[in-house]
């Protein structure tokens, strides 16, 4: 079995492990305070989850039993019937397209920030960045009342805002990952014969793949997660998850439903930040399959 | 595969500069030959090379390959490949790929272009290591790769770029080995910048001396050494002596006396500077008379400097009329490198041979 050697572990001859660093090796006490530290914000996270997990199976449990005093299924049942599954369709679909538009947007703003092709490139990052700083509402209440205005249907209308939403994500991402992209390697391509176009995908895409995961995933989570702009501009005609789940949750007795609901929505991005670990690093350490390389210390031919 | 290329007053002026980079630089480089470009930082020797390669675009002047102007052509349509001083292998494709690039963009099936990448990779030497990842590759090894895949795209012109600068003298001269070899099997035409003379003079056939962005000389690298045409040669090529006098009837008059122009060679008259190479001058212990061929200049060993195996002197010039001891500091001094076995001690009169074939007159 090959193993690889994953993209930035180098062996120099100055080894990079923390332990033969003086002021980096770890200290018993601070062992202990990062362990324990560690472990609360792990339980931080996970609790909440398990009520959730325990509703999505319970068909009934009343309040001061510790269990559920009936298991069952009825809350997936009943949140078939009010339509989740075509529900989570137009969440992915929604979400696949904001993070399908502001990925390339927020790379190409990136790239040319980064290689200092905007004018005023300060007050550019910062109109850039302003969606984060807005409060959702005010953006929203003032843009539904323009794109009904201008007869934008309601669905592409969310999608547009939610978009504008998503770039200041992606931008930033991407300038994170330009500002490590090294412009040699494009021109080596050139000389070597590539056209414009065999940069693009074969050089330049590559190595900014991991970036543009990122971006994406953060996109996507914008769209994916969204309610304001989706309830408002949306104005009912577009049913996503969130739009289900927060109708169900205003009501009462509806906790296996929504724990349903919620765990389904925990899913699709569940599954994207694995997929983001596995084949979002910068090095595609599973392709090559081949014999272990000698490790030769740099220098030696 | 080898061209022939020419430069013909190449300028170039970047944009918030208020001195060209490179001013009115010609030379011509015969197919199959290898020129140095050869100057240090700042001179605009890099600059001439991304010029040719088409990554920068000349203010003026024209580039031409087998006597094509490339003006307009870009970078991938102009049959060059370049190797930088980093590597800059592609992260994410094997070695094998990487040296299969050109091939691959030039639309060949991969299994060809695989194919065809195998025997560049054994050219230099790294047979067997196509599958590995290029992370798994040591510094020297890095180079040959990148040295593979340039070659592998034939270029018309195969453009270098201090491409040995960042390896350890050692594994240098492992790669200017290799490089001849390539030049024996492939004789690509070979553009080389490089701010080490040695290796200019070790790689090159022929070297274009660039200062300021000005060509100062184009010419073989003997000649470079021995025949500088002016004192920013010979001091860049690392001349040490420099003895002002004038030139009477073609014979320089100077403190260290009367030398003659070597046969076939003709100095202008009046002030001009004698230039000689300190490795072409020998110390005899003790009062000598000249050779036929050489000057005998008395001298006193003035300092000695270890350089390893071999010592460098300076040599003061003593008085030829008076005779005396000299120590002044005006006196006029040589520099002479004798192997450091050689008893020449400090204050120690000896007589330096300079032969005449080795010396020139140059501007002041």
């Amino acid at each position: 079995m090959a193993m690889m050697i994953p993209y930035g572990q180098r062996i120099t001859p100055d080894t990079r492990e923390t332990r033969s660093r003086g002021l980096m090796r770890p200290r018993p006490l601070g062992r202990v305070v990062r362990v324990v530290l560690a472990s609360l914000l792990a339980l931080w996270f996970a609790l909440p989850l398990v009520p959730l997990l325990v509703w999505s199976v319970a068909n009934r449990w009343s309040f001061p039993a510790v269990l559920p005093t009936e298991w069952g299924l009825d809350g997936l049942m009943t949140a078939l019937e009010q339509g989740a599954a075509p529900a989570f369709g137009r969440s992915i679909v929604l979400a696949l397209a904001v993070a399908a538009i502001a990925t390339p947007l927020g790379a190409l703003a990136a790239r040319a920030l980064t290689l200092g092709r905007v004018p005023a490139p300060r007050l550019v990052s910062g109109i850039l960045l302003a969606p984060l700083a807005l409060p959702a509402f005010v953006a929203v209440m003032g843009l539904t009342i323009v794109l009904l205005r201008a007869r934008v249907p309601a669905a592409l209308a969310v999608l547009l805002l939610l978009v504008a939403a998503a770039l200041p994500y992606t931008v930033y991402t991407m300038r994170v990952a330009y500002a490590a992209h090294d412009l040699a390697f494009e021109e080596e391509a050139r000389t070597l014969g590539a056209s414009r176009w065999h940069v693009l995908w074969r050089v330049h895409l590559p190595l900014v793949a991991p970036g543009l995961a990122r971006a994406a995933f953060l996109a996507f989570l914008v769209g994916w997660s969204d309610y304001v702009v989706t309830v408002l501009v949306g104005g009912g005609t577009l049913v996503t998850l969130p739009l289900l789940v927060g109708s169900y949750a205003a009501g009462v007795g509806n906790d296996a439903i929504v724990a349903v609901l919620s765990l389904s929505a925990i899913i699709p991005p569940l599954l994207l930040l694995l997929a983001l670990g596995r084949f979002g690093r910068r090095y595609p350490a599973a392709r090559f399959a081949g014999p272990t390389p000698s490790r030769s210390p740099k220098g030696s031919p | 595969m080898s061209a022939s290329l020419s430069l013909d007053a190449l300028t170039k002026v970047f944009d918030d500069a208020s001195r060209p980079a490179v001013d009115a630089v010609s030379f011509s480089v015969a197919p199959g030959e290898c020129l140095a470009i050869l100057g240090p930082s700042g001179s605009g020797k890099s600059t001439v090379l991304r010029s040719i390669a088409g990554l920068d675009v000349p203010s003026a002047g024209r580039i031409l390959v087998d006597g094509a102007d490339v003006a307009g052509l870009a970078p991938e349509r102009r049959g060059m490949a370049m190797v930088f001083q980093r590597p800059l292998l592609f992260p994410h494709l094997s070695v094998l790929d990487n040296v299969a690039f050109a091939a691959t963009v030039a639309g060949q099936p991969k299994r060809e272009a695989r194919a065809d990448a195998t025997q560049f990779l054994e050219l230099v030497q790294l047979a067997g290591f196509g599958p590995r990842p290029v992370t798994a590759l040591s510094g020297g090894q890095e180079q040959r790769v990148a040295l593979a895949r340039a070659l592998a795209a034939r270029p018309r012109v195969l453009l270098l770029d201090e491409p040995f600068s960042a390896l350890d003298p050692e594994l240098r001269s492992d790669m200017h080995e290799l490089l001849a070899a390539i030049r024996a099997q492939v004789a690509p035409t070979v553009v080389m910048v490089t701010h080490d003379r040695d290796e200019a003079a070790i790689v090159a056939d022929r070297v274009a001396l660039l200062k300021g962005g000005r060509l100062l000389q184009h010419d073989t690298v003997e000649r470079l050494y021995t025949r500088p045409v002016s004192l920013d040669v010979a001091r860049l090529m690392g001349g040490r002596i420099e003895v002002p006098g004038t030139v009477r009837d073609g014979i320089h008059v100077s403190a260290i006396g009367e030398v003659p122009a070597a046969d076939g060679e003709t100095w202008a008259e009046g002030a001009g500077v004698l230039v000689v190479r300190h490795e072409a001058i020998q110390v005899v212990a003790a009062r000598a008379s000249a050779p036929e061929g050489f000057v005998a200049v008395d001298v006193v060993v003035a300092e000695r400097t270890p350089r390893g195996p071999r010592a460098e002197l300076a040599l003061a010039v003593t008085d030829q009329a008076a005779d005396a001891p000299a120590g002044s500091v005006d006196s006029p001094r040589l520099t002479a490198e004798v192997p450091a076995s050689r008893p020449l001690a400090i204050g120690e009169r000896a007589t330096a041979l300079i032969p005449r074939s080795a010396c020139t007159v140059v501007a002041g």
